[in-house]
């Protein structure tokens, strides 16, 4: 017998240039968001930048988007950067509705994320 | 000390607790139920320890014996409950033994001893609940005569005792399944019944407005948090909001209901429809502050009648899908309220308000995001633009026209619609209708 696959990883890694980047990938909702919330709970918003790499989140329901905002204001809190990377454009859309895309540092990518923070 | 030989008449009797013996064996639930792994190596194994030809696990009811395993009877699934026995063994709290029926009074009459197949040696072990009730027997059966040996006997009662073990067991195990339906089920009608109580039973009646709403349900395992209303302001005006709050289950149901009252009551100390969305931000954020922050999204709008017959309108929108204003001559547009901002976790949150006039003929439709978040068949998100779409393809001139066209949008997603989904539709009566309807 084969372990199901798993909805949502949650993968946590310190940058070699130095922020901590969270890879988000699978399905972010009220059964998984927990995984989350014990990334962003763990993640050094005081000493660190931190990026969520979303470019492998298929969905994202209402629970997940609070987790985001928890992360946003740990970051606004610690006065440390906080940007989310690889945002599709379906969940940019949701984003938007809800007017989150006036709060989030939004990035295509990882690298694009890590090299801002040098800039 | 075995039972072996008693009165004939003994043969046709029913046990004196028959009544509690037959609720017993329905107790459990086992009769007519399909063949088992677990009993066939029973009947196998009490026919091998006796090197017999046949054996079964035998259940009596009311008039036959059924068998739940039987070894060597080719297909014989039940017997009449003739005398003689399984029914002469279910009168003994011990092994009963027939060792040769042809010479044995109790036996003689029974159907299997006098025809096919001919049986001439039977011992049978009762299967005893806790209470003492005997719902039938572990037996082994022979054409020969024969003497069983004590070892044979002890044997022939443990598993007996195995197969009323098996009983417990599975009864457990149906209770336990049918407690958590049961407890599930209850929860669940909690929760359903909590949410409707959460949305108007029925929409007030609106002068020279028509008004509709609908709450469609995705599944019914996950209770979501939508909400709507519509009600008078003490100046002759109308207010009304449709939101979401995030979340789902009990927890989303008491967000919901705070959140309601909150706009309701707010909507009376400033109808402003930003002020009344800053003062729901102001209560979710005193409400929910620490560890499990909650949010909602909402539509909060007033209506002020106009003396033509139509009616101005002003909408703010916290993080919420725009309403669709449907007008008389076929164009769809939202009433944006982009930049408005999601209710009760941000900072500093922005609420954007607009104004316009529906006239007669024009409705408004305000939706939450199970609707435009829906997927359909080609994977694609619906969007705004598969709503507004969908809208234009049907002449919809009145609030219910925009909820039935809604619904057959609803129904034709299908699957695709994996949240719950609330809709309220206002319009304002076209002059022109009652025109044609006169002309008729």
């Amino acid at each position: 017998m084969t372990a199901p696959e798993p909805l949502l990883t949650v993968d946590p890694r310190q940058d070699p240039s130095g922020p901590c980047v969270i890879e988000v990938a699978g399905e972010l909702d009220h059964h998984t968001a927990h995984l989350l919330t014990e990334a962003v709970d763990a993640a050094p918003f005081d000493s660190a930048a931190v990026i969520i790499d979303l470019s492998g989140m298929t969905y994202c329901d209402s629970t997940g988007i609070t987790v985001l905002i928890t992360a946003y204001r740990r970051a606004q809190a610690a006065g440390s950067a906080l940007s989310l990377a690889g945002v599709s454009p379906d969940q940019m859309r949701v984003f938007s509705v809800v007017g989150l895309d006036q709060v989030f540092t939004f990035h295509p990518t990882v690298e694009a994320a890590v090299s801002s923070l040098h800039r | 000390m075995r039972a072996t030989a008693s009165p004939a008449q003994e043969s046709a009797a029913r046990p004196a607790d028959e009544e509690a013996r037959m609720a017993a064996v329905r107790r459990y639930r086992i009769l007519d139920t399909p063949p088992d792994g677990a009993f066939d190596r029973i009947a196998s194994l009490a026919a091998r320890i006796f090197e017999a030809p046949m054996a079964t696990v035998a259940i009596v009811d009311t008039d036959r014996v059924w068998f739940k395993a039987a070894h060597g009877l080719d297909g014989v699934t039940q017997v009449g409950r003739g005398p003689g026995l399984c029914a002469s063994a279910i009168l003994h709290g011990e092994p009963y033994v027939v060792t040769d029926a042809a010479t044995d009074v109790r036996a003689l009459a029974n159907p299997l001893v006098r025809g096919e197949p001919g049986i001439r040696f039977y011992a049978a072990a009762p299967i005893t609940t806790s209470d003492g009730l005997r719902l039938g027997t572990v037996n082994v059966l022979d054409t020969r005569p024969r003497r069983p040996t004590d070892t044979q006997l002890d044997a022939l009662q443990d598993l007996a005792a195995l197969v009323m073990e098996e009983l417990e067991l599975r009864l457990s195990a149906i209770r336990t399944v049918t407690a958590e339906r049961d407890r599930r089920a209850e929860a669940e009608h909690l929760a359903r019944t909590l949410q409707r109580t959460l949305l108007p039973p029925a929409l007030p009646t609106v002068p020279g407005l028509h008004a509709a709403a609908a709450y469609h349900t995705a599944t019914e395992q996950e209770v979501g948090g939508d909400f709507y209303d519509l009600f008078p302001l003490n100046d002759g005006r109308w207010a009304f909001f449709l939101g979401d709050v995030c979340g789902k289950g009990p927890d989303a149901a008491a967000l919901t209901s705070l959140t309601r009252y909150t706009l309701r009551a707010a909507a009376i100390y400033d109808p402003d429809p930003c002020a009344a969305l800053t003062n729901l931000d102001t209560v979710l954020k005193g409400e929910y502050q620490g560890s499990s922050p909650r949010y909602c999204t909402a539509v909060f709008g007033v209506l002020d009648p106009v003396p033509d017959g139509s009616f101005d309108i002003t909408v703010a929108g916290g993080g919420h899908p725009p309403a669709l204003a449907v007008r008389a001559d076929g164009t769809i547009r939202p009433l944006s309220t982009a930049g408005g901002q999601l209710v009760g976790m941000l900072p500093r949150p922005r609420f954007v308000q607009t104004t316009t006039r529906l006239f007669p003929g024009d409705g408004l439709l305000l939706y939450t995001d199970g609707l435009t978040e829906a997927r359909t068949p080609e994977g694609a998100m619906l969007g705004e633009e598969g709503l507004v779409r969908h809208l234009a393809t049907a002449a919809v001139r009145t609030a219910d026209d925009l909820l039935e066209t809604v619904e057959v949008l609803l129904k034709r997603l299908g699957d695709g619609v994996s949240d719950d989904t609330a809709l309220l539709a206002l319009s304002v009566p076209a002059h022109t209708d009652n025109r044609i309807q006169e002309n008729r």
